[in-house]
């Protein structure tokens, strides 16, 4: 059995459990088939064809009618006086989003709007985000949080997790920063120390920060509970709720609560930020989608890429704008969701890797990495 | 003997004596390393290691310390490149797009700090530049040798 047939069996087998799927069928197009054929390095033939999701297209049943919304988050903006092109993209998805027609129902910002939790940060992404005239709603970023525990934040933006219904579909959006064990105390750390280690993506200080919390499991439980089973369902957060690399904090640490909760639901989509990068994967009856920045694109984790993710193009670093973006998700009357990353500069075609040497994922085949040392009792003041 | 045999008796004495020195010197480093030895050359290298660390992720005293401005937009190389991935020290050497020409690690550091950094570009042989290489190196130790990859 070759790799390419031990893939689609695994997927099969992961794709079709009993029970354990969103309830509507996955669909493909050929660009997608195309694509995963191409990675595997063979031609696929057509009996596999229904064995690869499409990332772009999810179903989501009783969407009462069309309509859109947008996502847009991972601005990191410094004060304008340090980093003009942060700003120059934030200011773009903006006025992308504010130029759709027909016009979204709503923005959702997923969080780390400023890059070291800066009042003056906080303020300039608010003032950018009033260009765009729609409902917004956010939730925070780790970046957001730690210079003076989310004070700013919350003035600015509200409280961190919530609640609404909108056209036939339950949206929860849920706070998965706030809640880090405490590494500061203990080393006597200035809000700025404790900030700086908690921006520092491949640092060890902050330990697993990320996290939902048992007081905010049982909010979520409770907000559920009213809800019918097979209705959808759609959770934003910051990061992912699943497992993806720990290391990063490319998850939540209770992702295993969560999902129980979410098992009884049959439709269920994730819309989280964090990342940087093109993901999807599927948990249980959960599908997951990853969205991009507008400040950097992280690189994929040399381990845990889900199975499912058709990876992003590698940015060109020549081009701040390029693998930056936002993201419009259109629930449809006919039952579905669509995610479309809306990369700058790039044709929706040109978003995922093709060629092995363009991809993501593919290019990093001979690279194995190890975790920092430097950062280990950096801040000890003992 | 005449005065010329002296002299080249004399040549001939002082290149078996230099030989003699130097193959002394040739054979000292082979000897069998003592632990302590080892672990001085291990502390050396981490040592850089530590500080190229520092570096990569925009530590501003070390910068300072180091006479180096490595970036003006608030930007570190690790926020691109955490743990150092995406950094492909083992392609290099190679033709690297972005500079247009054949070059090395130390060629693309510099590009880094210059364009999404906006830093000040620094010497390739200077203390900051191995210090970066160092950790840049040890982070992707263990990855499979394949140079003029693209």
């Amino acid at each position: 059995m070759d790799s390419l047939e031990r893939e689609r069996r695994e997927l099969n087998t992961m794709l079709r459990r009993p029970g354990e799927r969103p309830d509507s069928s996955v669909r493909i197009d050929r660009r997608t088939f195309i694509h995963k054929s191409i990675l595997c390095g063979t031609a696929a033939g057509a009996a596999s064809f229904g064995w690869f999701p499409l990332l772009n297209t999810l179903d989501v049943a009783y969407g009462a009618e069309t309509f859109k919304f947008a996502w847009i988050s991972d601005n990191h903006l410094y004060p304008k006086d340090v980093n003009t092109r942060f700003v120059e993209k934030a200011v773009r998805a903006v006025e992308e989003v504010q130029a759709m027609t027909p016009p979204a129902d709503f923005l959702i910002h997923g969080g780390d709007i400023a890059q070291l939790g800066d009042p003056v940060e906080i303020a300039l992404g608010s003032d950018i985000l009033k260009e765009a005239k729609i409902r917004k709603v956010f939730i925070p970023g780790e970046h957001d949080w730690y210079l003076d525990m989310g004070a700013t934040w919350r003035k600015h933006f509200g409280d961190p997790n919530w609640t609404f219904d909108h056209k036939g579909v339950r949206f929860i959006g849920l706070d998965t920063v706030s809640r880090a064990p405490d590494y500061w105390s203990a080393r006597k750390m200035s809000p700025k120390e404790r900030m700086g280690a908690m921006a520092t993506l491949d640092g060890s200080i902050g330990g697993p920060w990320a996290g939902v919390g048992s007081d905010q499991l049982q909010w979520l439980n409770h907000t559920l509970s009213s809800w019918p089973k097979d209705r959808p369902v759609i959770v934003f957060s910051h990061n992912p709720l699943y497992e993806y690399y720990p290391p990063w904090n490319f998850w939540v640490r209770d992702w295993r609560e969560v999902q129980e909760i979410l098992r009884p639901y049959t439709n269920v989509t994730n819309v989280h930020g964090h990342t940087h990068q093109v993901l999807y994967n599927e948990i249980g009856k959960m599908r997951s989608i990853g969205m991009l920045a507008t400040s950097w694109p992280w690189p994929y984790a040399p381990e845990g890429v889900p199975d499912l993710t058709k990876c992003m193009v590698r940015a060109d670093p020549g081009d701040y704008f390029d693998g930056m973006g936002w993201a419009r998700l259109t629930v449809t009357a006919a039952e579905r969701v669509q995610n479309e990353y809306m990369m700058f500069g790039r044709k929706p075609q040109n978003v995922f890797g093709e060629a092995l040497a363009d991809s993501g994922c593919a290019d990093n085949v001979n690279q194995e990495l190890h975790p920092r040392i430097a950062d280990r009792g950096w801040y000890s003041k003992d | 003997m005449t005065r010329r045999v002296l002299v080249i008796v004399g040549i001939c004495v002082a290149v078996l004596l230099g030989v003699t020195v130097g193959t002394h010197r040739a054979l000292a480093h082979k000897e069998r390393h003592t632990p302590e030895q080892l672990k001085i050359f291990d502390e050396v290298f981490l040592e850089q290691v530590r500080i190229g660390d520092l570096l990569f992720h925009g530590d501003g005293e070390t910068e300072k310390k180091m006479g180096v401005s490595l970036s003006k937009t608030g930007m570190a190389c690790a926020m691109c490149h955490p743990f150092a991935s995406d950094t492909h020290p083992y392609e290099f050497p190679k033709f690297q797009e972005q500079i247009e020409k054949f070059g090395t690690l130390r060629d693309m550091i510099n590009w880094c700090i210059e364009k999404p950094q906006e830093g000040v570009r620094i010497d390739a042989d200077s203390d900051a530049m191995k210090a970066l290489e160092a950790y840049v190196y040890w982070a992707n130790r263990g990855s499979r040798l394949d140079p003029g990859r693209h």
